[in-house]
């Protein structure tokens, strides 16, 4: 259920992502910079996107959300919420499921909430927007959820700007603000980033937590591997706009099949190793623009060999529940290709 | 926010001291004031002495400004050289005119920078913006004397739409209102297309958009609230400029306001009524500017008036 290459959607996937292409449109060619994205949440599950800056996560993301910078467009794909296709849908009704059907938390606490508005007004403002309900029982509301998410004194703090909390205090804050109207889906974009590692561990936990209570899915957007780990059910790997491995999350930490993966993988810090230097993936993420043909990692793959920087791989599937986008799980082209084979 | 204001006020104190030298002394820069008066005959040296003594003009200067600081402890701005009317009695009579208009100028220059400046920012990169920048540019570089005479060209002198100079009727306001206003609003609207577009940028208005909201709610109640604290500020800033363009339009309109009474009495070496006016136009533009601090507060809940910002 993990696959993209199931078209039909299997009963209890609350959103199915096919094909998504952002682009920025320029006068003579569009540059593509997330290409080909295909996922699916199961409903009361987390999805974990992993990547590093700049690999389109993000981007992704606000794809879902349907709140794309102004220059950037939708290139093509579908994106489904319960069976629903959201990508057709008028701008208008599109806004209507903001806020309602679906949330957002964003990396930052400090500007993510408006400083010129009192925390309640901001969750009231959400509730409202959403649900025909007076002010004194939104502010009621406010309240039980700044309960929900763990905040002390919540009649007190429904009063205070968002400067007169912590960066911890703030993100329960956003959470209180994103589930105000029980999403079905929450996109968690770095929820934790920009918090003390104490706090972070704090924040997940409350998300799992709620998400036991209130049973939505979310999709965890993070560099962070160990926040993967303990929180995620599937996870998928980007890299330059595209998804290179897709696997349940304890098999990637077992047994992960891409080498930027295994590179990531690698490059966490282990307690009970002594190394000198921690290995790192040299080089950089391409730009859209350099990209060419072949396999977008192959100018920093330890295993890549020729065919690699010729021909772009295709996802291909390593067992039932994952798949990477890398030529090594292709038996024929490794047999055809691969050095090892051909010097034989 | 006593303390606060206290503290303004003492500030205000020392503004207006600075302003009362630089006036006092840059004035007797002018000229004899009685050589103005008797321009016209060939006085004897008698009764130049005599209107010179008369005058308190043949006291050592520094005493002159111990009178004159004295006597504006006590809100007595002295009598006028040529009319011996009382300074105070002649500012009162003509605050009135050129605050109306300042504030009116202020007006027009809100009405057409706020949308102006709204829409280029919203509408980055198109056509819009293209000519709400274009408009800005003109604004900044139009002298306002010169648009002025070429407002009163055309809706004066050939349309005859509104009076070409004058006070007293509504109509008589519209045209050096425009005048003040379009020049203001040329820099205002820049100054809000800009600070729209850093709000615009900041990540909580995504969190807005994520609500669900609303474009125009997200525009308004979430970026120009926020816009509206430097540009508050600045118009606080603003508005000592709006006080000293009053000067010039008053006196291209015939304005029977502060600026020209000022400029008349420059004319005519009247010191007190130059020293009064001045000290005045400053009390004001201190005044502007408290106000605009003490809003702060409100617009801007991360400052408390006071300092005493956690």
């Amino acid at each position: 259920m993990l696959l993209s290459s199931s078209n039909q959607a299997p009963t209890g996937d609350l959103l199915v992502v096919e094909n998504l292409e952002v682009a920025i449109p320029e006068e003579k060619r569009d540059v593509t910079i997330v290409n080909g994205i295909s996922f699916t949440v199961p409903a009361g599950r987390t999805l974990g996107v992993v990547g590093e800056s700049g690999s389109g996560k993000s981007l992704t993301s606000l794809t879902v959300m349907g709140q794309l910078p102004k220059n950037l467009k939708l290139a093509s794909g579908s994106i489904r919420l319960n069976g629903e296709e959201l990508t057709t849908l008028s701008t208008d009704r599109r806004r209507r499921l903001r806020g309602k059907e679906m949330a957002m938390i964003f990396q930052e606490p400090m500007t993510s909430l408006n400083p010129s508005y009192r925390v309640g007004a901001q969750i009231v403002e959400m509730v409202r927007n959403h649900q025909d309900v007076s002010r004194a029982e939104a502010r009621k509301r406010a309240i039980e959820m700044l309960k929900l998410v763990g905040i002390p004194r919540a009649e007190e703090v429904v009063d205070d700007y968002p400067h007169q909390l912590s960066g911890g205090m703030r993100q329960r804050v956003m959470i209180a603000l994103a589930l105000a109207n029980e999403p079905t889906l929450l996109i968690a974009d770095e929820p934790t980033t920009a918090l003390d590692v104490t706090i972070q561990a704090q924040i997940l936990e409350l998300m799992k937590r709620l998400q036991a209570e209130l049973g939505m899915s979310i999709i965890l957007i993070t560099h962070d591997l160990g926040v993967v780990a303990e929180t995620c059910d599937d996870v998928v790997v980007m890299y330059a706009g595209e998804i290179v491995e897709r696997a349940r999350v304890e098999e990637l930490f077992a047994e992960p099949k891409h080498p930027y993966t295994r590179g990531l993988l690698e490059s966490i810090p282990d307690i009970d190793t002594e190394v000198d230097v921690l290995p790192s993936i040299p080089g950089t993420v391409p730009t859209p623009q350099s990209m060419g043909t072949g396999c977008r990692f192959a100018s920093r793959c330890p295993q890549a060999f020729d065919y690699c920087r010729e021909n772009t791989p295709p996802e291909i599937r390593v067992n039932d529940t994952s798949a990477a986008k890398c030529w090594l799980y292709d038996p024929e082209v490794v047999a055809q290709h691969h050095p090892e084979h051909t010097a034989a | 926010m006593a303390k606060f204001i206290l503290r303004r006020l003492f500030h205000a104190v020392i503004v207006v001291f600075v302003i009362s030298l630089l006036i006092f002394f840059s004035i007797r820069l002018t000229g004899d004031p009685v050589a103005v008066m008797f321009a016209a005959g060939e006085p004897s040296q008698q009764a130049i002495d005599n209107l010179t003594a008369e005058l308190g003009l043949d006291q050592p200067i520094w005493v002159q400004y111990g009178i004159f600081l004295r006597d504006l402890i006590t809100f007595d701005l002295g009598t006028s050289f040529r009319t011996g009317q009382s300074v105070s009695s002649m500012v009162a009579a003509t605050i009135g005119p050129t605050t109306l208009l300042a504030a009116a100028g202020m007006a027009v220059a809100i009405l057409i920078a706020f949308p102006v400046g709204i829409v280029s920012a919203v509408k980055r990169g198109t056509v819009l913006d293209f000519g709400g920048r274009m408009f800005s540019l003109i604004g900044i570089s139009f002298p306002n004397f010169w648009l002025g005479i070429m407002l009163i060209l055309i809706f004066a002198v050939m349309l005859g739409w509104f009076p070409a100079s004058g006070y007293g009727t509504p109509q008589h306001f519209v045209l050096p209102a425009i005048t003040l206003g379009l020049i203001l609003s040329g820099i205002l609207s820049r100054l809000v297309r800009s600070s729209m577009l850093e709000v615009l940028n900041q990540q909580y208005i995504a969190t807005a958009h994520s609500k669900g909201l609303r474009s125009w709610v997200v525009i308004f109640r979430h970026g120009l609230r926020n816009a509206l604290i430097p540009t508050v500020t600045f118009m606080g800033v603003q508005f000592g400029g709006l006080l000293a363009g009053t000067v010039i339009i008053e006196q291209v309109f015939s304005w029977p306001g502060l600026g020209r009474m000022i400029i008349d009495a420059i004319n005519a070496r009247d010191y007190p009524v130059v020293q009064g006016g001045v000290i005045v136009l400053a009390l004001i533009t201190v005044a502007v500017n408290l106000l605009v601090d003490l809003s702060y507060s409100i617009l801007n809940p991360r400052i408390k008036a006071g300092g005493s910002d956690s």
